[in-house]
């Protein structure tokens, strides 16, 4: 990693309001980058950047549990996700697991979930939970803001939807609710402390009957960005939940990811942990919503 | 044990400890130098091409830069880099800068400018012309005919045959092993694979240099070998020995990585030409390729036994590469030889070990020197025998490891790069290591469950599956007849003492066992020895830290100098207690009568008495060697979880029993123990330094190049064992690489418990694991 | 070569130091001579650089110092009060938990910022914390019975003030 970068910063802005960030990032002129946590910015030392807009004053670090949604600010820290209550509740508190095996307690202590989305990496643990949380990202940018669904937010890997436009918050909609509901999130890494390798978050409704009303299967680590696998999410969607229907949409995920081999691992394992982890992850969501198979 | 020591055997706090805690600055980097200069070293991308044409003068025309060496700008030098004594046994094949390099990351040419990114942009401006040449990667091919000859230049001197890429040969004979395996009722012939390993001390090689007001070139170095690297520095810069300086500050960590002069070169001879300042200090980045690393071998060994378990004939076949140049490339390879087939007593023993260069990042010292290798060979052989033989596995090492009294031929015929001395085992704690291990993680109770330990956890249909194996190793202390070191001790007014020692306490805790050993020898409290280590103007002479020589070899130094300075403290004080010299003794910090009249006086007053009543300055020196090794015994015993759906291994407990002989300061030899358990887990399940086909490490980070954190770690138990060695003060051997060579097959063997499936190559993966069960169920491969 | 003033407290004093904008705040604390502020890896990966930022252990070779302006820094230099070291410390000390020293600054206050928040860890969490801090020399277990036995002798401590208190002590 190179030095250089750092010598060649003229500015470093902190602006405390959105449009005064804006105007900064438009002066900057292709040369300016944002910086909250840190964590990417600084690691990654991108020799063109001249200016450097620091946005963790801009009020975007909150957690506010509403009726119809949870909002997130995109300055949220994933310490702040881990340890708060909201998320502890949220979905059986797979978001928060999410934020705690994303990293070191420092690097937990500075990264901000805005910052992991931006940087999409197609292992992201947090944006493997939210996919499966139908989670939107709002952005905002000198024309205004809006709303967009985090699964068409990641085009490639470390490629977004985002532009110009700047993170500001995320949406988690009311989530199903009645029956058997459980949520999980399994992860495997090379050790204990790692990017995932693979990544599973997965929701499940049953109703009282037995029947599947709803699923979620996200995965990270298994594409160029955090994936749903719908057509295994449609093979439990209607059906009674029963061990061979179960089965059948774990093979549906296996054969619906894209891994790719890399120095971490190969695609074979991947693809064969995808059902692994699916596997898993759908018997605790069973568990945990009391309809264990 | 003897109950009268006060000091040894003790857990004494760190000598160093308080500085350490409070970050007091005592590291190389934490100097402010006025005017010092940013080095930087340009890497080669390439593995293998000549330099056609090199040109500075952008670079030099950068303001900001000082100075832009190549090989035209500096002395042509053969030598090696390795820290060892002189004449070292290396090959002489490396130089300072060459026209030619010989792995992606070799150095093409520094320089020195007055920041870091000045210096950085002066590297990216140095222009270079590489004529590529095809670069043997490949170790299996490195010696085939027609293969490109990677040390061509004729002024290299050592290496074997350099037209083979040939830089070491061994073969070694006890016995003929022909025979003992026509005796044999049982042979296992097997082949092994180990990877490259990373040191990764958490501080990264790092250098100062300056000329003192002498005219002196001062080097301020992380290293473990000052007194080799004042050798060489001043041979390769071609100014005398007494022209260089060297000072060790505390160090980061080095694991043999240190055991290198590596950077002190290039530094001084950026300071020769600046007349400045400089420092050179690695990234990270730069740390894992350009630095040094574990010798990656492929062992074939072939061991027979008869049916009653003991052991015929034990044969290894080793083919090792040293990368681009060869840092103890003879003597890590002969280790693997000599530390490790002698550990059982076989009658007829043959190594045979053929080191390449290949294009690659160079392997140097690495704790454990070739051990680890050859103990994951040899000790997953011997569970196998023991499962073909239906013995315990600690049976059948209870039937032929060595004991006491016995001599280990094999050491005698490979001693460092030359015939050795035959080793004689004076103290074997092994038998001990083995039962209190044993019962320390339970052996009896969870082996029982059969060979492929089947045992289910919690519900039915549970993919995880927990087995048990075991490992024994041993090492040595110090080189025998090769290293040395000494100790100066003088005493201050108040009843103090100067300890300077050469020894390299590189976060090991030397410093702290060598004060308790002169504060026992003295009679004295720890907190009275001030220790001064490590600096080539202040310090006698050691070789360094390496071999686990420091508590035996320094410590025998510190012992002896402290017995000459008891016995002028004596003499002192029979003249003021008036009672003859052999009546008294040094105790509690004072000198006391033997016999009932209780006569005393302080050892305070003895100094203040001595440096103005007699005029009298007590200090004295010693020198101290051996003339054999002691090994230390370790037995090692690891419980594992598979998954055999993730292929995910867990290591769950690991027991670490190991015999050194007389723990100076348990505290700290258990600590070393438990490092030493950590790195050899990360050599069996997760450390690998990849390479990509153009020779360029991929996974220079520590992001992709995985070593156990605090929560990969198993539940750890280390029982020490003491044996009293004659041959070390107050019976002490060592413990600093030991416990590194055992819990790989340990680990292994514990695999192999669980789920019935043997792992010869490492790092084990899960990916491995699962394509092996597969294998063994015979399923296709998907 | 462009500036910029940065105010902001380090082991409880004010600071005003001039900085480059692009500076990081390791490069910095280390410039000003708090030298137990070690340079690992510049990745943000092994921890070595840990410092306390407002409570907060975080890895300051990717953080930018501009970033650190009216914030409260605590480094190792600021946990003994003149001899006295901190029980963290002692603890070290006492527990071999010490080797090379490199990783120790690192690791001594990432556990005062746990121990802060919470006082009475599990050892999984300890090793979760330790996670943060890599280190070579010691496999971790030492650290890791320090901190457990550091948060024992909080306890300790506590319950002594608790009981001084109530039997109307004068000192503080």
């Amino acid at each position: 990693m190179s030095r250089l970068m750092f010598d060649h910063i003229e500015a470093f802005y902190r602006p405390s309001n959105i449009p005064e960030a804006f105007r900064l990032l438009a002066r900057g002129a292709g040369r300016a980058r944002i910086v909250a946590g840190g964590t990417h910015v600084a690691a990654q030392a991108d020799r063109s950047i001249r200016f450097l807009v620091d946005i963790t004053r801009l009020g975007l670090d909150y957690v506010q549990q509403g009726s119809k949604a949870c909002l997130i600010g995109a300055g949220t820290t994933l310490a702040g996700l881990e340890n708060s209550p909201a998320m502890l509740e949220l979905a059986d508190g797979i978001l928060a697991r999410a934020a705690s095996t994303s990293g070191s307690v420092q690097r937990r202590n500075m990264a901000t979930v805005g910052g992991d989305l931006a940087n999409a990496s197609p292992a992201s643990d947090l944006a493997t939970v939210l996919l499966a949380l139908d989670a939107l990202v709002v952005v905002a940018d000198s024309r205004g803001r809006r709303k967009i669904p985090l699964s068409d937010f990641f085009s490639g890997p470390h490629r977004t939807a985002l532009g110009r436009a700047l993170i500001v918050e995320i949406v988690v909609p009311a989530l199903p609710r009645g029956g058997h509901v459980g949520w999980s999130f399994q992860k495997l890494g090379r050790t204990e402390s790692d990017i995932s390798v693979v990544s599973v978050a997965a929701g499940l409704q049953v109703d009282l009957r037995g029947c599947c009303q709803w699923a979620r299967i996200a995965l990270g680590g298994v594409g160029p960005t955090p994936l749903r696998a719908q057509s295994a999410e449609n093979r439990l969607v209607g059906q009674q939940w029963e061990r061979d229907v179960v089965e059948r949409a774990c093979d549906a995920v296996a054969r619906e990811v894209r891994p790719i081999t890399d120095l971490r691992a190969s695609a074979e394992y991947r693809r064969e942990m995808s059902l692994v982890l699916a596997r898993r992850a759908l018997a605790e969501c069973a568990a945990r919503g009391g309809c264990p198979l | 044990m003897n109950s009268e020591r006060s000091i040894v055997g003790k857990n004494v706090r760190k000598v160093d400890g308080i500085k350490l805690v409070t970050g007091r600055p005592a590291f190389t980097d934490d100097i402010h130098i006025p005017g010092m200069l940013c080095g930087k070293i340009l890497p080669s991308p390439h593995a293998h091409a000549r330099i056609k044409r090199i040109d500075t003068r952008k670079a030099k025309a950068l303001p900001g830069v000082h100075a832009v060496l190549t090989y035209k700008d500096v002395p042509r030098v053969p030598h090696t880099t390795a820290g060892q004594t002189w004449p070292e046994p290396s090959p002489y094949d490396t130089y300072l800068l060459d026209s030619k390099v010989r792995f992606v990351g070799d150095r093409v040419a520094a320089v020195a400018a007055e920041s870091r990114a000045i210096a950085e942009e002066a590297l990216r401006l140095i222009e270079v012309d590489y004529e590529i040449l095809p670069a043997v990667l490949d170790m299996e091919h490195a010696m085939d005919r027609g293969a490109p000859v990677i040390h061509d230049e004729k002024d290299s001197k050592g290496i074997h045959d350099a037209s083979r890429n040939l830089a070491a040969y061994i073969l070694r004979e006890i016995g003929s092993t022909e025979e003992g395996f026509r005796e044999s009722e049982l042979v296992i012939e097997r082949e092994f694979r180990t990877q490259r390993q990373q040191h990764c001390p958490l501080e990264p090689h790092i250098t100062i240099s300056w000329l003192d007001s002498d005219n002196r070139l001062v080097i301020r170095s992380s290293t473990q070998v000052p007194y080799h690297a004042r050798r060489q520095v001043a041979m390769i810069l071609q100014i005398p020995v007494q022209r260089v300086h060297v000072i060790k500050p505390r160090i980061g960590g080095g694991f043999g990585g240190k055991q290198e002069m590596l950077l002190e070169d290039m530094c001084g001879a950026l300071t020769l030409a600046t007349r400045r300042p400089v420092k050179i200090e690695y990234t990270r980045e730069e740390e894992f390729y350009m630095a040094r690393s574990r010798h990656p071998q492929i062992l074939r060994i072939k061991m027979g036994v008869k049916r009653d378990g003991t052991l015929m004939a034990n044969e290894m076949t080793v083919l090792a590469t040293t990368g681009a140049y060869g840092s103890h490339a003879d003597t890590v390879q002969g280790n693997t030889g000599s530390k490790v087939l002698p550990i059982y007593r076989t009658p007829n023993m043959r190594f045979e070990c053929h080191v390449v260069y290949t294009n690659t990042p160079v392997a140097g010292a690495f704790r454990g020197y070739g051990c680890p290798q050859g103990y994951f060979a040899q000790e997953s052989v011997m569970d196998e025998i023991a499962h073909e033989l239906g013995m315990d596995p600690i049976e059948l090492r209870r039937k032929n490891m060595i004991r006491a009294g016995d001599l280990d031929q094999l050491s005698a015929e490979l001693g460092e790069g030359k015939k050795g001395l035959p080793r004689l085992i004076r103290s074997c704690g092994l038998p001990q290591c083995l039962d209190r291990g044993a019962a320390a993680i339970d052996w009896e109770s969870k082996r029982k469950v059969g060979p492929n330990g089947v045992r289910p956890l919690g519900e039915r249909g549970s993919p995880l599956r927990r087995g048990v194996g075991m490992a024994c190793s041993m090492q040595g202390s110090g080189i025998a007849g090769i290293d040395w070191a000494s100790a100066l001790l003088k005493m201050n007014e108040d009843g103090s003492f100067n300890l300077q020692v050469g020894a390299s306490d590189v976060g090991t805790g030397a410093d702290t066992v060598l004060a308790q050993i002169a504060a026992e020898t003295l009679g004295v409290a720890t907190d009275k020895i001030i220790v001064c280590s490590s600096d080539t103007d202040f310090t006698p002479f050691d070789v360094g830290a390496y071999a686990s020589s420091t508590t035996i070899i320094s410590g025998g130094a510190v012992k002896k100098a402290a017995e000459k300075v008891r016995e002028q403290i004596l003499s002192v004080a029979s003249k003021m207690l008036d009672e003859p010299a052999d009546n008294l003794t040094c105790r509690d910090n004072q000198v006391v009568t033997k016999c009932e009249c209780r006569k005393s006086v302080t050892i305070a007053d003895v100094a203040l008495h001595a440096m103005y009543k007699e005029k009298l300055q007590i200090m004295d020196g010693a020198s101290h060697f051996n003339t054999d090794s002691p090994p230390p015994f370790c037995a090692q015993f690891a419980e594992v979880e598979v998954d055999t759906e993730t292929g995910r291994i867990r290591v769950l407990n690991l027991v670490t029993a190991v015999d050194l002989g007389l723990a100076i300061n348990p505290m700290q030899a258990e600590g070393q123990a438990e490092g030493a358990v950590a790195q050899s887990l990360g050599y069996a399940l997760s450390e690998e330094m990849m390479l990509d086909d153009s020779g360029r490490m991929v996974n220079p980070s520590f992001r992709d190049y995985k070593i156990f954190t605090a929560k990969d770690m198993p539940n750890i138990t280390t029982i020490l064992v003491e044996t009293e060695e004659p041959l070390g003060p107050y019976g002490a051997k060592s413990i600093a690489e030991v416990p590194i060579n055992a819990p790989a097959p340990a680990v292994a063997n514990a695999i192999y418990h669980a789920i019935g499936v043997r792992f010869r190559k490492l790092p084990i993966r899960p990916e491995d694991v699962l394509r092996a069960l597969r294998e063994k169920a015979g399923l296709p491969h998907r | 070569m462009k500036t910029m003033e940065i105010r902001l407290k380090v082991n409880g004093e004010s600071k005003q130091w001039s900085i480059a904008p692009g500076d990081l705040l390791l490069d910095v604390l280390r410039r000003e001579g708090y030298f137990g502020v070690k340079r690992g890896c510049e990745r943000g990966e092994c921890g070595a650089c840990t410092v306390l930022v407002n409570d907060k252990a975080i890895n300051s070779c990717v953080m930018f110092a501009a970033q650190a302006e009216g914030c409260e820094v605590i480094t190792i230099e600021g946990l003994a009060r003149g001899d006295e070291l901190d029980p963290v410390q002692e603890a070290f000390l006492d527990h071999g938990a010490v080797q090379c020293g490199y990783c120790t600054p690192g690791m001594i206050l990432n556990a005062k910022a746990l121990l802060t928040r919470c006082p009475h860890p599990t050892e999984e969490q300890v090793r979760d914390l330790l996670a943060g801090n890599y280190c070579r020399c010691t496999g971790y277990r030492k650290p890791v019975e320090a901190v457990l036995a550091a948060a024992q002798a909080g306890d300790r401590r506590n319950k002594a003030k608790k009981s001084t208190r109530s039997a109307g002590a004068t000192r503080p």
